[in-house]
């Protein structure tokens, strides 16, 4: 059989799921929900109204890639209806909507996954591989950064420059770094923050931070997110251990630069590619593990559980760059 | 001629800073104390000057300038003989003390003794961070709202890692540097520091982990990073990297970056060769115009010392506490 999905936001990242849905074996496109009716449209049949599609277009499976504070909504809804859930990162800009759908969804007993992607991208999957087998002895001191600028929607209005919305550069993006650490270094047990979040002034423009986690084993890591670079994304990740380190930057690792003449003779700007196989895609993986797990009745392997345990370190995060406190997690 | 001595050549750096008085042709080098007379003899050979059994012997020769880089805790009683003995100068390996007393005490007796007093912080002589300093101060980057900092290295051992005669690990030996540098490029004093501290690379006593937050009144921050944390096997000793991030951009700086990158099949190793100016040269040329009788306004003074010093213990205090501390001056 095939699942019927439907995705909820046809915007940048709805627009990268549906790609993926529609060559993914076992699994067909069949509704868009977004308000953007036009948006919806250009990746499959188009709803305005989630009740409405999910009685004309019988879904099997939701995928919520919706504005974060809009998640709860859609997870709630399609946990009631019964239907298997995907949602993106972050669960949710507070931590009772997080266990508002927890609730929800273990009471509907659906399978469900969240969108840490990381866990997919072969750089970030291969160095927990790594530190899995021993390369680094006992891990010790990690890093990890993810900086760029303030996302931009094109014109739209910009729910990413509103930390209310968004979470700020904590919680959308180094939240990615908060679950790959706690993948592969474990439980959190403190974290110390500082950022631009609170400075009103600097919001809607950019944002800055750097965190510190203490980890259950003892391990420390510090984490920098960035919405204050103004040239392209990059990231970079080491882990130290007592017998060795492992070490990547995006920088370095791009197998294909284009750096290329102008008409006018002047030098344009070199834009680096960092091409995968077909199919290996880490948008691609993690949707297919998705499938794979419901097609074995497998637990999916990204939990809910998991994606809470992420939002919590980063919701503590901001709370300690607000308060200026130390923050420990039980 | 300005007649220069050295007390203690028990930090290594105390080798560079000899050569840097042989080569320059205004000093003369009168002699070396050190405690240990084979290491002093041997030194003193080296560089063709006198070994003393005595700091008093030595400092009786009617000495310029005095360059102290015995073990930490050894530094005030270097100091105070030094200043006694009617120096116009003296020159302290960092940190300045293992305690903000001694610091105090020392910068009393120099004041009282009308003896300039510095401390050596060789970065400050980096002609990146010069020119860093140069881009900031010119505005290039807007207002500064934080810098990123590490000053990693591979454990030094010896009596680095005698608490007893250094003081501490990893923090006060790496914290210090770019705690210094940060006060150039903010031009504001360290309020509170943050750290989590551990000593997971070796198991021992000593802490060889440090992740410091330096907070700079309530809106600029700064982590460092001043571990241990450099394996065996790293192609160099460790690094200082600052990004600093203003309202107007990000400047990265790597100051130990120019290298040539030597695969060595007779060693089985991957080293770095630097080829970047030295800093120490520039520090000690500095030193001399101090002893001289003139002026060195880009050299640190004990005072500089102090402060970088009291970031260091409040980062050990903040690890004791589990919550960040005031930095303690006086
Ligand atoms: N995993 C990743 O790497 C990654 C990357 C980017 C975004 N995300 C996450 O994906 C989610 C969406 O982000 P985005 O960048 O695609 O945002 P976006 O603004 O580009 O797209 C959101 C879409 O949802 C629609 N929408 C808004 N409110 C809605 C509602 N109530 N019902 C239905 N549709 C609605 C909007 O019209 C828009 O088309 C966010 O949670 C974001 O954090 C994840």
């Amino acid at each position: 059989m095939s699942y019927r999905v439907a995705l909820i936001g046809a915007g940048t990242m709805g627009g990268v799921h549906a790609g993926h849905w529609k060559t993914m074996p076992g699994a067909e496109l069949v509704a868009v929900v977004d308000p953007r009716t036009d948006a919806a449209a250009a990746h499959g049949a188009p709803f305005s109204d989630f009740d409405t599609m999910l009685a004309q277009a019988k879904p099997d499976i939701v995928d919520v890639c919706t504005p974060t504070p809009f998640h709860r909504e859609y997870v709630e809804k399609a946990a009631a209806a019964g239907k298997a859930i995907f949602v993106e990162k972050p669960f949710a800009r507070s931590l009772s909507d997080c266990d508002a759908m927890l609730a929800a969804v273990t009471r509907a007993g659906v399978p469900a996954m969240s969108g840490h992607v990381l866990r997919y991208f072969p750089e970030y999957a291969g160095a927990k591989r790594l530190v899995d087998a021993g390369a680094v002895g006992t891990p010790v001191a990690a890093r990890t950064a993810r900086m760029a600028g303030l996302p931009d929607l094109g014109g739209r209005p910009n729910w990413y420059a509103d930390p209310a919305q968004s979470g700020g550069v904590v919680l959308d993006m180094i939240l990615h770094d908060f679950d790959w650490l706690r993948w592969t270094l474990g439980e959190v047990t403190r974290v110390y923050g500082k950022g631009l979040f609170h400075l009103t002034k600097h919001t809607g423009v950019l944002d800055y931070a750097l965190v510190t986690l203490r980890f259950a084993s003892g391990a420390v890591a510090h984490v920098t997110g960035s919405w204050a670079h103004p040239g392209g994304f990059r990231t970079t990740l080491e882990i130290a251990g007592n017998a060795g380190l492992i070490e990547h930057d995006s920088a370095r690792t791009a197998p294909l630069t284009a750096s290329l003449r102008t008409k006018g003779g002047g030098g344009g700007v070199a834009v680096p590619e960092s091409p995968m196989a077909q199919g290996q895609d880490p948008y691609y993986q993690e949707i297919a593990a998705f499938v794979h797990a419901l097609q074995a009745g497998e637990t999916p392997p990204v939990t809910l559980a998991d994606a809470r345990a992420a939002t919590r370190i980063a919701l503590a995060a901001l709370e300690s760059i607000e308060t200026g406190k130390v923050v420990t997690l039980s | 001629m300005i007649k220069i001595g050295i007390l203690s050549v028990a930090h290594p750096h105390a080798q560079s800073y000899a050569q840097a008085v042989v080569d320059n042709p205004d000093a003369t080098f009168t002699g070396i104390y050190d405690a240990d007379a084979k290491r002093g003899q041997e030194t003193a050979a080296r560089f063709g000057t006198e070994y003393f059994a005595s700091p008093d012997d030595l400092l009786a020769g009617g000495l310029d300038g005095v360059i102290v880089a015995s073990e930490n805790v050894h530094h005030r009683r270097h100091v105070e003989a030094a200043a006694g003995a009617g120096v116009r100068a003296i020159l302290c390996e960092k940190p300045l003390a293992t305690t903000v007393a001694d610091a105090q005490a020392m910068i009393n007796a120099c004041a009282a003794a009308n003896v300039r007093l510095a401390t050596a912080f060789p970065c400050r002589y980096s002609p990146a961070f010069r020119r860093l300093l140069e881009q900031v101060r010119g505005g290039a980057i807007g207002e500064v709202l934080a810098i990123r900092g590490t000053n990693r290295g591979k454990c030094p051992f010896h009596w680095f890692v005698d608490k007893a005669l250094s003081g501490g690990g990893a923090v006060i030996d790496h914290a210090v540097h770019v705690a210094d540098l940060n006060r150039l490029l903010l031009g504001r004093e360290a309020t509170s520091v943050y750290a989590e501290i551990g000593s997971g690379f070796h198991g021992q006593e000593w802490d060889d982990t440090g992740f410091l937050s330096i907070n700079y009144g309530d809106e600029v921050f700064a982590t460092l990073d001043t571990s241990w944390s450099r394996p065996k096997t790293y192609p160099t000793w460790g690094d200082v990297t600052l990004q600093v991030v203003g309202t107007g951009g990000v400047l990265d700086a790597d100051l130990f970056a120019q290298n040539i990158t030597h695969y060595d099949d007779a060693a089985g190793t991957v080293t770095n060769s630097h080829w970047g100016s030295g800093t120490d040269a520039a520090l000690v040329a500095d030193f001399l115009r101090l002893a001289g009788g003139e002026t060195a306004p880009n050299i640190a003074t004990g005072e500089d010392g102090l402060h970088a010093l009291a970031v260091a213990l409040a980062a050990y205090h903040s690890a004791k506490a589990g919550q960040p501390v005031a930095v303690p001056m006086d």
